[in-house]
């Protein structure tokens, strides 16, 4: 692998384990607050599978990098982050928490489905491994996304609150990253405008059928991942503050 | 106090294609296809399974020995009325040790009401029925199952968690002290 190559790797692997770990955080956030005991279960089981993609993401970019994970996760400032903005918003209420799940785990299984095909090997088969969870991702939050959409004038009011903030962040998950056309080249990671136009095949149909309208404005805030809102940093102080009180401590 | 969590679901786990259901508890769930997801996040996360059935709590009759046998014409005070016979499953415990399930599936029978269904059980040979202390029965009908094309996605992931089930581990009984002192 040349060292370009291996380059743009590392850089996609942290942004996508970026993208897992912070949004595990904050559905982590609804453990002992969930609307009702069974749902607090299932969000935290999510919760703990993303942390789980997180790690199988940052691991195989320390076969490259030799970056241990730990210390990425836990003494990495903000600015270091590579996460969209999407994942780091606070955790809104349930509405707001169960689109946005939807809207990642949708793009997250198309994304494994294509990278099954990478020619890079470790890639393939670690994204084959994770993909079963995902589909049940999807399942659970499509469940809910329906149900959400069709169910009240509160329930339906909220999801469509959540859509109209949360439209327009999604679409910075489909922003490549510098340089990631050679990889592109390489078949190592899907092309992303083809990612984009068949998750907005998938989920702006759904939506409709559950009685809630896509917005007009679909600009990210930001195309940089590089790019973060106060809110990363309110949510490291809090997930990095132990780690960091003793940093030579064994765990 | 009104109760405002969702009808009740009684969940039965398959673990292994050579092992029978079992109730392994219930979840709170709107509708079927929930009760079905909830119960795999409840009761599947670790342990291992390849089938789980969800049922309407409300729709199981459940009975104990003890209530059986207070009222020997149990069978006759039906508030069901019935025209045609349906399959109904019937569950038993016949155990008092297990702890973390409750009654197994112990075969069907076909009748017109879930008590004509438990009054035919208890009369055929099938079932045991001096061994039993509780009896469910459940309407082939009323039962939500899993899929089979399913089962990758909604078991799978269970077998590569390193948590362990506690039966998993050894424990240390108490000693009894010498000289008759009391049991710790």
């Amino acid at each position: 692998m040349n060292k370009t190559i291996q380059q743009l790797l590392t850089q996609k692997l942290l942004a996508m384990a970026d993208d897992e770990l912070i949004l595990a955080h904050r559905n982590s956030e609804w453990i002992g607050h969930g609307p009702i005991l069974e749902e607090d279960i299932a969000l935290a089981n999510i919760a703990q599978d993303e942390l789980g993609h997180a790690n199988v993401w940052y691991e195989l970019r320390q076969t490259l990098t030799e970056e241990e994970p730990d210390e990425l996760v836990f003494f990495r400032e903000a600015a270091d982050f590579r996460n969209v903005q999407l994942v780091e918003l606070p955790r809104g209420d349930w509405a707001f928490t169960m689109l946005r799940q939807y809207l990642f785990d949708a793009y997250e299984l198309l994304l494994l489905d294509m990278l099954q095909h990478s020619d890079y090997q470790p890639l393939a088969k670690a994204s084959a491994k994770i993909c079963n969870e995902e589909i049940y991702h999807l399942r659970h939050t499509s469940s809910w996304i329906k149900r959400l959409g069709l169910g009240t004038e509160e329930s339906n009011q909220r999801t469509q609150a959540a859509l109209n903030e949360l439209w327009a962040y999604a679409h910075q998950l489909f922003v490549p990253l510098p340089g990631e056309s050679i990889l592109v080249d390489e078949n190592i990671v899907p092309d992303m405008g083809v990612l984009y136009r068949e998750w907005e095949e998938r989920v702006r149909p759904y939506l409709t059928a559950a009685n809630l309208t896509t917005p007009h404005n679909q600009t990210p805030p930001t195309t940089s991942r590089s790019d973060h809102t106060p809110h990363l940093t309110q949510l490291l102080s809090e997930m990095q503050k132990v780690a960091r009180l003793n940093r030579d401590a064994v765990w | 106090m009104t109760d405002t969590q969702w009808p009740r679901y009684e969940v039965f786990k398959q673990d292994n294609p050579r092992k029978l259901h079992e109730a392994v508890g219930s979840v709170h769930a709107p509708d079927a296809e929930l009760a079905l997801q909830n119960a795999r996040d409840v009761f599947v996360r670790r342990p291992s399974a390849v089938s789980l059935w969800v049922v309407p709590a409300s729709t199981i009759l459940m009975m104990t020995q003890e209530e059986l046998e207070a009222n020997p014409e149990w069978w006759l005070d039906d508030e069901e009325s019935g025209d045609g016979v349906r399959p109904y499953h019937i569950f038993s415990k016949t155990s008092q040790r297990r702890t973390m399930t409750y009654v197994q599936h112990a075969g069907q029978v076909e009748a017109a009401t879930a008590k004509a269904a438990l009054h035919k059980a208890m009369q055929s040979d099938q079932f045991d029925k001096d061994s039993v202390w509780v009896w469910w029965v459940v309407p082939e009908d009323q039962i939500i199952r899993s899929e089979d094309d399913n089962i990758d996605s909604l078991f799978a992931p269970a077998k590569d968690k390193t948590y362990r089930q506690q039966t998993h581990y050894g424990f240390v009984s108490p000693r009894r002290q010498k000289r008759g002192r009391q049991e710790k």
